[in-house]
């Protein structure tokens, strides 16, 4: 890696390591623009962008949760209670307001603590249809398309123009682009980003505007070598729907024998996995493009009767040539719950070792997974051909 | 490990004899759905809002997913489903409804298929799976919990992707205009055109399943019986203001099952015009539901249903009679003057949508504070169902909201809707007896304890 690659490497982890300090440097530099929170999985962040915004996908800052603990009942997943323990002790206040688009009762309940928290702040839940088989699902998701724009028009004063849609439709895209392009190089073998530098770089993209995210992340590849898979057992991420993996836990994978080269994290695959047409009408093309991202990698949070997650794990394996799955389930996540047989069921048929680890927001037993990943590893080696 | 005490020495507790009747009517509703196969019937198994009048349109038979895990839990029959339901994969923090109906969909196709897996026994199949007949197609029309559209979806899924599946999507009532509010609003008015919509649409995927036309009149017929029973349920509720209580909470829980699925008839109505009349006798002749009424509180959660007899003399045990909840006021065709009886539809897609974990905090505020003070209650009591995420979220809100705008205390306790093991006694005792004496300081002085700030 040059120097320049190198410095730019690490601004894109330094923002994400402490988005707050970004949004604050962000804020300085456009004192008129708002900052957005906006909740995981589906908000189309474009249209925040294009009235000016940034639009920012909160992270779970990885704090212990604690003031947050009297807001939300200790059984909702760590996400949601980082975000109800973020506003319970002001670390939320560097967000004007907070738009959301996804039907999960768990991020619902944590956007009605922030509601509740901050009654002059705007919280829009824009909910789209999340059963994408309903006939009616196309209508109802360009028309909620249509009172998102309106709402952030309402609340940034500025009304959303075409060509500025389309300009942050191609920004977003272009970053999206190029960060699929790194995900594609690990799946085909190029090991020169491990799994930590890209939940960084992708982590970095929810945060940032997405032409300044692009401009560094392309002087950060610029100096990147290719680099051969080595020896360790090749496995596959699969889980985390809407908030990273602690960064220690992918040390730990990798360092127990492992080599990642797919996943279908949300802060991986499953963010960069589908671009916004940039032809015709832009807010139809936002509406379709909410369609296809849950048929490019299904998502449990979903419901689709012709788009299945197993089926894309499995070809997604032997795309990559994983050799075995890993999944990380957030403890509490209902959807991963509910679809984990489903997924056991047809890695199993597959013959495909598996191993399931259920991560929560704090207290991490590190060298219990270092355990089972080891036994994980050791099954997957003894599938090896004897000449390998 | 359990951790439940034995039942309290005197059982001061005194529920309504009537709800013998309503037991008795379940019993022969379940009955009748175990055979609905050699009867030549279709079945549906449908899970959320109460669909019940479309399918007995219909003619089809109906299975309820919430209601049968319920029933298993009430029954403590619940451990064999469970238990295939662990060994199929499914987590143990997992909503416990739809992992014992998963579960029993795992037993079903066993029992079916014959493929035995060895976890439970051949006994506990023919009591459960044996007696739940497979469906012919699904129905999800789940409003609020996300939870709940899934599990039908993963239904579908169990069973091999080869029955019909038919979906109605809610909109969540957050409240994002001005305007927002219970029944009223834009946001009111679009979503409940938005779902009355898909009922009629639902109409044509039930003549194409059935091969017949729907009767409508039968609809109209249905829904004027169910409107009366939910009007004759929301007089004996408003008599339950009386002091002392006549009948309690758990007179109601025990009276949910009727009005969310038997089938709307005569039988229906003439259970809630006894159940009114006998609240009505009990206010003429001085009987209250509770020896030695004390206290007067709220209840916050969805049925602990392996826990209704022994919750009912808990409480009672210490002069307490719980008379409101959100489970039971805002549920169940709360709100029968929406029922157009000629023309249904709107009035039902309207309760749907008024399905209690469907709402905003900001309406659940509404509700749960409107209905301390009509029952002029001095507390509440929130149960942190373990695996409901859906009711269990805007708890701590509300029990902010009561302390701060009625000056009354909240405590939780942790339990769960179909999983005993959820259930700890000691945490419920001893905080129940922490807010007796802080209503009794505050009944004396005026104002609660400083120190009393809520347990959690």
């Amino acid at each position: 890696m040059t120097d320049a690659s190198s410095a730019a490497m690490a601004k894109l982890v330094e923002v994400a390591r402490d988005p707050r300090a970004y949004i604050q440097r962000w804020r300085s530099d456009h004192p008129d623009r708002p900052v957005l929170a906006i909740l995981p999985m589906n908000f189309p962040r474009e249209l925040a962008l294009a009235v000016g915004a940034l639009p920012v996908i909160v992270q779970d800052d990885q704090q212990p949760v604690t003031e947050g603990r009297a807001l939300l009942a200790e059984f909702y997943c760590g996400y949601t209670r980082n975000l109800a323990d973020q506003v319970a002790t002001g670390r939320f206040e560097v967000y004007d307001a907070l738009f959301s688009a996804d039907h999960c009762i768990q991020l619902i309940g944590a956007a009605d603590i922030v509601r509740s928290s901050k009654p002059d702040t705007t919280v829009f839940l824009g909910m789209f249809n999340s059963s994408m088989n309903d006939s009616w699902a196309s209508t109802r998701v360009a028309e909620m398309m249509r009172r998102i724009r309106a709402e952030l028009e309402v609340f940034t004063g500025k009304a959303v123009e075409s060509d500025a849609l389309r300009r942050s439709i191609a920004a977003y895209n272009t970053d999206r682009r190029l960060i699929r392009r790194l995900l594609d190089e690990r799946s085909a073998g190029n090991a020169a980003f491990g799994p930590v530098e890209l939940q960084d770089i992708i982590t970095s993209s929810m945060v940032m505007d997405p032409g300044e995210h692009h401009a560094l992340l392309a002087e950060a590849v610029a100096g990147q070598r290719s680099s051969e898979r080595d020896d360790r057992v090749r496995v596959h991420l699969s889980g985390h729907l809407c908030h990273a993996p602690r960064r220690e836990l992918l040390d730990v994978i990798e360092d127990s024998g492992t080599l990642v080269v797919d996943d279908d994290l949300y802060h991986g695959r499953r963010y960069a996995s589908t671009d916004v047409a940039e032809t015709g009408d832009p807010l139809a093309a936002l509406g379709e493009w909410y369609a296809r991202r849950n048929v490019t990698i299904p998502c449990p949070t979903r419901v689709q009767q012709d788009a299945d997650w197993d089926g894309y794990l499995l070809r997604a394996v032997q795309g990559s040539g994983a050799e075995a799955v890993i999944h990380l389930m957030p403890k509490f996540c209902e959807p991963h719950m509910l679809y984990y047989p489903e997924l056991r069921k047809r890695l199993d048929e597959a013959n495909i070792p598996q191993l399931q680890i259920e991560t929560e927001h704090e207290g991490i037993p590190l060298e219990s997974f270092r355990t089972r990943i080891e036994a994980l590893v050791e099954r997957a080696r003894r599938r090896r051909p004897a000449h390998a | 490990m359990l951790d439940t005490v034995e039942k309290p020495a005197e059982d001061k507790s005194n529920r309504l004899g009537i709800t013998r009747v309503g037991g008795q009517l379940i019993s022969d509703y379940w009955e009748d759905l175990f055979t609905a196969r050699e009867q030549g019937k279709q079945i549906v198994w449908y899970n959320g809002g109460a669909l019940n009048p479309m399918f007995q349109a219909a003619g089809l038979a109906w299975c309820h997913g919430e209601a049968f895990a319920a029933r298993l839990a009430a029954q403590r029959l619940e451990g064999p489903a469970q238990l295939a339901g662990a060994e199929y994969g499914y987590n143990a923090e997992l909503c416990s409804y739809s992992r014992t109906h998963l579960g029993c969909s795992v037993l079903t196709l066993q029992g079916t298929e014959g493929d035995q897996t060895g976890v439970v026994g051949a006994h506990d199949q023919e009591v459960l799976a044996a007696k739940l007949p497979a469906p012919d197609f699904f129905v999800n029309n789940y409003a609020g919990c996300s939870t709940g559209q899934q599990w039908d979806g993963i239904s579908y899924r169990v069973f091999g992707k080869k029955l019909p599946i038919f979906n109605i999507s809610h909109p969540f009532l957050w409240g994002n205009k001005p305007d927002a509010g219970y029944l009223t609003g834009e946001e009111w008015e679009d979503a409940s055109k938005f779902v009355a919509e898909q009922l009629r649409t639902l109409i044509g995927f039930l003549e194409q399943q059935t091969g017949r036309p729907f009767d409508y009149d039968a609809l109209s017929e249905s829904m004027t019986y169910i409107k009366r029973a939910a009007e004759l349920r929301r007089e004996g509720l408003d008599l339950c203001k009386a002091k002392p209580a006549p009948a309690t909470f758990w007179d109601w829980i025990a009276s949910v099952a009727p009005i969310n699925f038997l089938p709307g008839d005569q039988a229906l109505v003439d259970y809630f015009a006894a159940v009114r009349d006998e609240i009505q006798h009990r206010i003429d002749n001085g009987i209250s539901a509770v020896k030695d009424e004390r206290y007067r509180l709220y209840f916050d959660g969805i049925m602990n249903w392996n826990k209704l007899g022994f919750l009912s003399r808990k409480f009672a045990e210490y002069g307490v009679a719980v008379l409101a909840g959100r489970y039971i006021q805002n549920a169940f065709w709360q709100e029968p003057q929406l029922i157009d009886t000629t023309d249904p539809i709107l009035g039902m897609a309207q309760h749907y949508l008024l399905c209690p974990t469907n709402h905003g905090a900001k309406t659940l505020e509404y509700l749960t504070l409107r209905d301390c003070e009509e029952y002029d209650l001095d507390g509440l009591v929130f149960h942190s169902t373990r695996t409901c995420r859906a009711f269990t979220g805007p708890q701590r809100l509300l029990a902010k909201s009561a302390r701060d705008k009625l000056g009354i205390p909240s405590i939780f306790f942790e339990g769960d809707v179909a999983d005993a093991s959820f259930y700890k006694d000691g945490l419920l005792e001893g905080r129940l007896v922490a807010m007796l004496e802080a209503i009794d300081v505050r009944r004396r002085r005026g104002s609660l304890p400083a120190e009393f700030t809520g347990i959690a």
